[in-house]
């Protein structure tokens, strides 16, 4: 093999060749060295607790007593997600067989809910004022504009003892839900990066369509709904994405701020199951699965609108 | 007086808007998002200023002055959890940096897949920081992670095999100081590393974009290795984007938390404790809160100090740049 490289003349197209195959070789194995942590932990999701529990431990339950690794003998299960999910029969069930896990009956719709809730108040209220800052020159503009970028700076960490302080005297009022109220944190937390997210989005639309919309007779709030609507539409799908995933992934505040159980996201979900299943990985792995995987598939899906946001918000304005 | 309104109208046709709602609309438009962070960021953080003034009696808060910020200061923990997050913050910016630095060089050779690999690289960003912890205690689980097998063989890491996530801390060199750190602290590092990267690569990949191809062509002409040409072609024309880097790194290193619960949970012992979980241990867990608040303003205050450096770096870069 080494004799062949060697022996291979004509520097000229090699050097060339041999660069490109250099540079991909490197960035082939930075990647599967890099999914390395994904990759073992699916592996570890389809196994049985038996080959979970191996001392020492075992890449793939493919072993048998006569071979290391045998491709027909081995040993995968989706035990692990059957008991995340709690598969039950039921009689009455359509499918005959229920999923009673809290995961997906309780954490998940929870998160779901507020991701959702979140990334489109965040959508809104970032446009509106994203459009503001970008199209008029009012009074304050220009303190307001640092201020919400000061307000960046405030970290949901530090603001929470305030706002965990604050939830339990709200808690007295008829009114208040620990729903409503998450939702509103979220939104006031990513809200600020948002606004200077769109306001970049809408500085790159040419004032001069909304001129022309003038002459033509719109009036202002018209001409945002017509002309600049469908083309801040990409602006604003990054924002929302954006803003869904990190409040899916949020913990810290979904963990301390709402004081039931029943109403808390999916990431404390995680947490919680991470302290009562430590030994069975293969739960826990699965789990991680289940949780993580609408994330990737989003991101996947979407991945140019997340690098677009991503870029305007690394360079803020 | 015409003259101008007029001028000013040719230059944005709603700059003075007449009277009536044109005028307002700004104000309605931005009136929303100014309440909302009015009630969830600036007044809590004004709730904290308050709150680290007081201490909690029986009879209820009490005003005490700067004692929370004594107290704090005072505590062998708060010492301890600074070392901590200093050892984190370079060991997590460090790695960072240099590894993406160089996947960035890679990538910026545009390799033809280089779409591919950016979005396989991108998978563990939009992995929960929760989720990343837990998939990284899951590899090192005593005995039977997948892991455990080469790390805990005596023969590898003498005398009795390495288990990750419980061996104690070596002895510090200088006194009250956690370095060399904990076997925990190096793999937590390791970990939100990987998280971390991924984005850090993109951030220095469109900085290496917009380095001229011709500037490096030359300098290949005038013989510079490839060595010379990232020290003093690539790197000073992009050490803006690195500092911008490194600033919102330790922002995140600073406020990041979920891994220390999911991964290590502080331990063993407190080898891991950053500030940012010292926080939720003397706030939920000892129920100090006046001194956790002294605590949250000290992490807000670093927070303000690297968002306005990040600020000077970004405006200057922009000053010094062509289209500025």
């Amino acid at each position: 093999m080494r004799e062949l490289f060697a022996a291979a003349p004509a520097p000229r197209i090699t050097r060339r060749a041999r660069e490109r195959f250099l540079v991909n070789a490197a960035l082939i194995l930075v990647t599967l060295v890099a999914l390395i942590p994904v990759g073992m932990t699916l592996l570890t999701s389809f196994k049985r607790e038996e080959d979970v529990m191996r001392k020492p431990p075992v890449l793939f339950p493919c072993d048998t007593a006569a071979a290391r690794f045998d491709p027909g003998a081995c040993r995968w299960s989706v035990e692990g997600y059957e008991r995340v999910l709690l598969v039950t029969p039921s009689a009455a069930a359509p499918l005959g067989f229920v999923l009673r896990g809290r995961m997906l009956r309780t954490f998940l719709p929870n998160t779901a809910l507020y991701a959702t809730a979140t990334a489109l108040g965040v959508m809104l209220l970032a446009s509106l004022s994203g459009y503001a800052f970008s199209r008029y020159r009012f009074r304050g503009r220009d303190a307001l504009l640092v201020g919400i970028l000061a307000v960046t700076g405030v970290p949901l960490l530090t603001n929470l003892l305030a706002l965990y302080q604050m939830g339990v005297s709200l808690r007295g009022l008829p009114i208040y839900s620990d729903r409503a109220y998450i939702v509103l944190v979220y939104t006031g937390f990513f809200l600020p990066l948002s606004v200077w997210i769109a306001k970049g989005f809408f500085d790159a639309i040419p004032r001069e369509l909304e001129e022309a919309a003038l002459i033509d007779g719109c009036g202002p709030l018209d001409g945002l709904a017509r002309i600049i609507l469908p083309l801040a539409a990409p602006g604003m799908t990054a924002i929302f994405l954006l803003t869904f995933v990190n409040v899916w992934n949020e913990f810290i505040a979904g963990y301390l701020l709402i004081s039931r159980n029943d109403l808390k996201p999916a990431m404390f979900g995680m947490y919680d199951f991470l302290g009562q299943n430590i030994i069975n990985a293969q739960l826990v792995a699965a789990a991680c699965v289940i949780v993580a995987t609408p994330m990737v598939l989003v991101f996947l899906i979407a991945r140019k609108s997340f690098f677009r946001a991503m870029v305007e918000g690394a360079i803020r304005g | 007086m015409q003259s101008t309104a007029t001028r000013a109208r040719q230059n944005s046709p709603r700059r003075k808007g007449g009277a009536g709602p044109r005028r307002t609309l700004p104000f309605w438009l931005i009136l929303p998002t100014v309440l909302v962070l009015l009630a969830i960021q600036v007044y809590p953080a004004l709730y904290t200023v308050a709150l680290s003034f007081q201490e909690r009696r029986p009879a209820g808060w009490a005003f005490v002055g700067l004692s929370n910020f004594r107290r704090l200061l005072g505590s062998s923990s708060f010492g301890e959890s600074a070392g901590h997050t200093l050892v984190f913050l370079v060991g997590f910016t460090g790695l960072t940096l240099s590894l993406a630095f160089v996947i960035a060089l890679l990538l910026n050779r545009r390799p033809a897949l280089s779409g591919l690999y950016i979005t396989l690289l991108f998978i563990p960003w939009i992995l929960a920081d929760i989720i990343v912890g837990v998939i990284f205690r899951l590899l090192v689980l005593p005995d039977y992670g997948l892991f455990s097998g080469i790390l805990q063989n005596p023969e590898l890491f003498p005398p009795r095999g390495l288990s990750l996530l419980t061996a104690a801390p070596p002895r510090p060199w200088l006194a009250g100081f956690p370095f060399p750190p904990a076997p925990a602290m190096v793999y937590l590092i390791l970990a939100a590393a990987w998280r971390a990267l991924p984005f850090t690569t993109l951030l220095i990949l469109a900085a290496l974009q917009t380095v001229p191809s011709e500037l490096i062509e030359s300098s290949r002409i005038d013989g510079a290795d490839g060595w010379q040409t990232v020290r003093h072609i690539i790197l000073p024309l992009i050490l803006p984007t690195l500092v911008v880097a490194l600033f919102s790194l330790t922002l995140s290193g600073v406020n990041g938390v979920g891994m220390v619960f999911s991964l290590t949970g502080g331990g063993p012992g407190s080898s891991t404790e950053v500030l940012s979980y010292l926080l939720y241990v003397i706030g939920w867990l000892r129920l100090d809160f006046g001194r956790a608040a002294a605590l949250a303003l000290m992490l807000a205050a670093v927070n303000l100090l690297l968002i306005t450096g990040t600020l000077r770096v970004t405006r200057v870069q922009q000053r010094g740049g062509p289209d500025a």
